[in-house]
C-alpha cells in the first residue's frame, strides 16, 4: 500500500475528484501535514444541501428495502436530477410504508382468526343455545383434551364465587380440545377473570373489530373475513409489484446517483486548499499506482501532480489492508476473512491456510468414496456459482479438500470405510481401524510442524522490529522440537543415547528463551506444548469417522433381509458423510485460528475502501454475498 | 472376563465419559450465551463457533486417553 498526495489548481478539484471516483483506486484520507492549508469544509448552504441529499438517501434506501430483491443495482454510474430524485424517493417510501403497514394489519387479523378457527363450530353451537347476552360479559375459553375434571372444578369454583349468576357451556371441537363459553354479568367480569387465571385456563381475546353482540354473528363475520383476507393481501402484493415495476429502476438509479453525490461531497470535505491549489491524500495499492498516474496524466496533463508521501509523515496512521494472493490461494481468503484483517505490514496467513487446511481435512476424512462425493458436490457448486463470490470460494476450498481426502483415502486404503479393504485396497501408510498409535503420532507430529512453522513465521516477521523477542520466539520453536525429540528418544523411537544431549540442549536454551520472551516464557512454552497436543483431534475425529463408516458397512447382513441392511448402511453413510465434512471443518478452523494464528497473527487491520462509484461498490458486495 | 479387564474397560469408559459430560456441560452454558450474542451481533459467528468448539478438546483428549488405556491394557 502506498500513501500518495495529489496536487493541482483549485478550480480542477471537482473534475479530479470525479476522475478519481471513476477509477476507484484511492482511499481518501485527510492529509497528515497541512501547515498553511485549510480543510475545504462546507458553507452553510452546502450543509443544507448535504442534509437534503442524506434525506433522499434515507428515503431511497427504505423504499428499496421494502421492495426487496426485485430491484437490482445499475452496473454503471447514473445521472438524475436531485429535486426529481427527492420527489420520487419520498413518494415511493410513503406508498410502500403504507402498504407494509396495511399488510401487517391484515396478517395480524388473519393470525387472530386462525387461532379461533378450530373452535368456530363449537362456539357457534354454544351461541345457538339461545343465551341472552345483553349486559353480559362473554369469555371464549379453550380447555385441553381430557379436561373433564378441570371443567368440574371450574364449575364448582364459579358456583362458590358467583352463585348461579354465570353460564358455562362447553362443546368439543374438531381438534379434540373443548371450546367453552363463559357468560357472567358485566359486574362480575373482574372476579371471573381472576378465577380463570387461578385455574390456568386460556382465554381467547376477541379482536376489536369482531366485538359483536351475538356469538354466531361474530363467528360468521370472522369466517367471511377469512375468505376476504387472501384477496386483500394479494391486492397489496400486486400494488407493491406495480411500484417495483414502475419505479424499481428509477429507485436503483436514484440510489446510485445520490450515494455517488454524497460520496463526492464527503471526499471534497477531505481536500485541503490554498486560495489557488488543492491537495488530496489517500492510500492506493502499490501495484495500482502507475495506472493512477497514467489515467490522471491522460485527463489533466501537467496540471496535476501525484507524489508519494514519505513514511515518516504517516508513521502513526492506520494503513488500510487488502489481501492479495495468487489465484490458487485466493479462495482461502474466505477462511482468513472470517477473522479480523491482519494489521498492515504483518503476515497474511492465507498461503499457509491454503496448504494446511485442505491437507488436515484430507487426513481426517481420508476416504476415496467420501472424497469423491465431496468433489462432485463441490464441482456442482463451482459450476453453479459466479466468479468472485463466497460460494465460488467455498466450492474451490471443497475441491481442494476432496482432493486431499482422496489422496489420503488411497494411503489409508479406505473406500467408504473398510469396503476398500474388502475389494483389495491395501493401506500404504497405516490402517486407521487398528493403528491408533501411529495415527496419534502422525497427528502430533503434524502439530509440531504446524506450531513450529507458526513460531518461526512470527520470529522472522518480528526480527525487523524487536530482535530480542524474535530470538525468544525462535528459541520457543527450537525447544518444542527438542522436547519432542527427547520424548521420542525416551520412548525408544530414537536411539536412547540421544536423550541426555537433547535434554541438556533444551535446558541450555531455556535461559535464552526467558531473556527473549520474559519470565512468563516457560508458562507460554507449556501452553505451546498443549497446543501441539490439541492436534491429537486429527486422530480422534479421523478415527471416529472411519469407525462410523465401518459400523455402517456392518449393518449389511445385520438385519436379516439384505436390502434392509443396505438401506440402513446407505443412510448411516450419508450421516457419516455430513458429519465427516462438518466436523473436520470446525476442528481444522479451530486448529488454524487458535493454535496456528496465535503464534504470529496480528489482527487489527482496517479494510481498504477506495473512493468509487456506489454502483461498483454495490455490485462487488452483491457478488461477494452470492 | 477377569476383574483386571473389567477395571480396564471401566477406566477407559470413565476416561472418555467424564470429559464428555464436562464438555456437554460447558457447551450447554456457552450455547445459550452464544445464541443470544449472535442474535445481536451476527458478525460474531466465527468467535461463537470457536467458543463452542473449544470445550470439545476435553472429550477428544478423553477419547485419546481411553484409546491409550485400552491399547496399553491389551483390551
Amino acid at each position: 500500500m502506498s500513501r500518495i498526495r495529489v496536487l493541482g489548481p483549485r478550480e480542477q478539484l471537482g473534475a479530479v475528484l470525479e476522475r478519481v471516483q471513476d477509477l476507484g483506486l484511492v482511499q481518501l484520507v485527510e492529509p497528515a501535514e497541512r501547515e498553511s492549508l485549510n480543510l475545504l469544509g462546507l458553507t452553510p448552504e452546502q450543509e443544507r444541501h448535504v442534509r437534503g441529499v442524506r434525506q433522499i438517501v434515507k428515503d431511497v434506501d427504505a423504499a428499496i428495502e421494502l421492495l426487496g430483491k426485485t430491484v437490482s443495482p445499475p452496473r454503471a454510474p447514473q445521472d438524475i436530477e436531485l429535486p426529481q430524485a427527492a420527489l420520487i424517493a419520498g413518494r415511493c417510501r410513503r406508498e410502500l410504508e403504507g402498504l407494509a403497514e396495511q399488510r401487517q394489519g391484515l396478517e395480524e387479523e388473519r393470525a387472530l382468526i386462525l387461532k379461533f378457527r378450530p373452535f368456530f363450530a363449537a362456539f357457534q353451537k354454544i351461541g345457538e343455545s339461545g343465551l341472552d347476552l345483553d349486559g353480559i360479559r362473554v369469555f371464549y375459553l379453550v380447555l385441553k383434551e381430557d379436561g373433564e375434571d378441570e371443567l368440574r372444578r371450574m364449575r364448582a369454583a364459579f358456583r362458590q364465587a358467583l352463585g348461579d349468576g354465570f353460564e358455562l357451556l362447553s362443546q368439543p371441537s374438531d381438534s379434540g380440545d373443548s371450546a367453552m363459553l363463559l357468560a357472567v354479568p358485566s359486574a362480575d367480569a373482574m372476579k371471573a377473570e381472576q378465577l380463570l387465571s387461578e385455574a390456568g385456563v386460556q382465554a381467547l381475546s376477541l379482536p376489536d373489530q369482531f366485538e359483536e353482540q351475538s356469538v354466531g354473528a361474530t363467528i360468521q363475520r370472522m369466517q367471511a373475513r377469512l375468505g376476504e383476507l387472501p384477496g386483500e393481501l394479494a391486492t397489496i402484493e400486486r400494488e407493491r409489484r406495480r411500484i417495483a415495476e414502475d419505479r424499481g429502476r428509477d429507485l436503483a438509479r436514484i440510489q446510485a446517483t445520490v450515494r455517488d453525490h454524497l460520496a463526492t461531497i464527503e471526499a471534497t470535505e477531505k481536500a485541503v486548499v490554498t486560495p489557488r491549489a488543492f491537495v488530496l491524500e489517500g492510500w492506493i495499492p502499490s501495484a495500482a499506482r502507475p495506472e493512477l498516474d497514467r489515467q490522471l496524466g491522460k485527463s489533466f496533463g501537467n496540471q496535476i501532480e501525484v507524489e508519494a508521501v514519505s513514511s515518516e509523515e504517516w508513521a502513526g496512521d492506520t494503513v488500510p489492508v487488502v489481501l492479495h494472493n495468487p489465484r490458487l490461494f485466493r479462495p482461502f481468503e474466505a477462511i482468513t476473512g472470517m477473522m479480523p484483517l491482519p494489521k498492515y505490514g504483518t503476515v497474511d496467513p492465507t498461503p499457509f491456510v491454503a496448504v494446511f487446511f485442505p491437507m488436515f481435512f484430507g487426513i481426517v476424512l481420508g476416504d476415496i468414496g467420501y472424497g469423491t462425493i465431496l468433489g462432485i458436490v463441490s464441482l456442482i457448486l463451482r459450476i453453479r456459482s459466479r466468479p468472485d463470490t463466497t460460494l465460488r470460494s467455498v466450492s474451490e476450498i471443497g475441491l481442494a479438500c476432496s482432493l486431499f481426502a482422496i489422496i489420503f483415502g488411497f494411503l489409508y486404503g479406505e473406500l467408504f470405510g473398510d469396503l476398500g479393504h474388502r475389494i483389495g485396497l491395501h493401506p500404504i501408510i497405516f490402517n486407521r481401524e487398528e493403528a491408533f498409535f501411529p495415527f496419534l503420532g502422525f497427528a502430533v507430529a503434524l502439530g509440531i510442524v504446524h506450531i513450529v512453522l507458526g513460531l518461526l513465521v512470527g520470529a522472522v516477521k518480528m526480527f525487523r522490529g524487536d530482535k530480542r523477542r524474535a530470538i525468544g520466539k525462535g528459541m520457543a520453536a527450537l525447544m518444542v522440537v527438542l522436547i519432542a525429540l527427547a520424548l521420542m528418544a525416551a520412548f525408544g523411537m530414537l536411539p536412547e543415547r540421544f536423550f541426555t544431549p537433547l535434554v541438556i540442549t533444551a535446558l541450555a536454551a531455556l535461559p535464552i528463551l526467558i531473556i527473549g520472551e520474559g519470565v512468563l516464557a516457560p508458562i507460554e512454552l507449556v501452553s505451546t506444548l498443549g497446543n501441539v497436543l490439541s492436534y491429537a483431534r486429527i486422530m480422534a475425529v479421523g478415527t471416529a469417522s472411519v469407525m462410523m463408516a465401518v459400523v455402517a458397512n456392518r449393518m449389511v447382513g445385520a438385519f436379516g433381509a439384505i436390502w434392509v441392511g443396505v438401506l440402513f448402511a446407505l443412510v448411516f453413510h450419508l450421516i457419516n458423510f455430513v458429519l465427516g465434512v462438518f466436523s473436520p471443518t470446525i476442528h481444522m478452523l479451530r486448529l488454524h485460528y487458535v493454535e496456528f494464528f496465535g503464534k504470529f497473527y496480528s489482527p487489527g487491520g482496517s479494510q481498504y475502501r477506495p473512493f468509487r462509484h456506489w454502483s461498483a461498490r454495490e455490485s462487488a458486495s452483491e457478488e461477494r454475498s452470492k | 472376563m477377569s476383574l483386571d479387564m473389567v477395571f480396564l474397560y471401566l477406566s477407559a469408559a470413565l476416561a472418555v465419559g467424564i470429559p464428555a459430560i464436562a464438555t456437554g456441560w460447558a457447551q450447554s452454558r456457552i450455547g445459550p450465551a452464544a445464541a443470544a450474542a449472535l442474535a445481536e451481533k451476527p458478525e460474531l459467528t466465527v468467535t461463537v463457533v470457536l467458543l463452542i468448539a473449544i470445550p470439545e478438546t476435553l472429550a477428544i483428549l478423553g477419547f485419546v486417553i481411553a484409546v491409550l488405556i485400552l491399547m496399553q491394557g491389551g483390551g
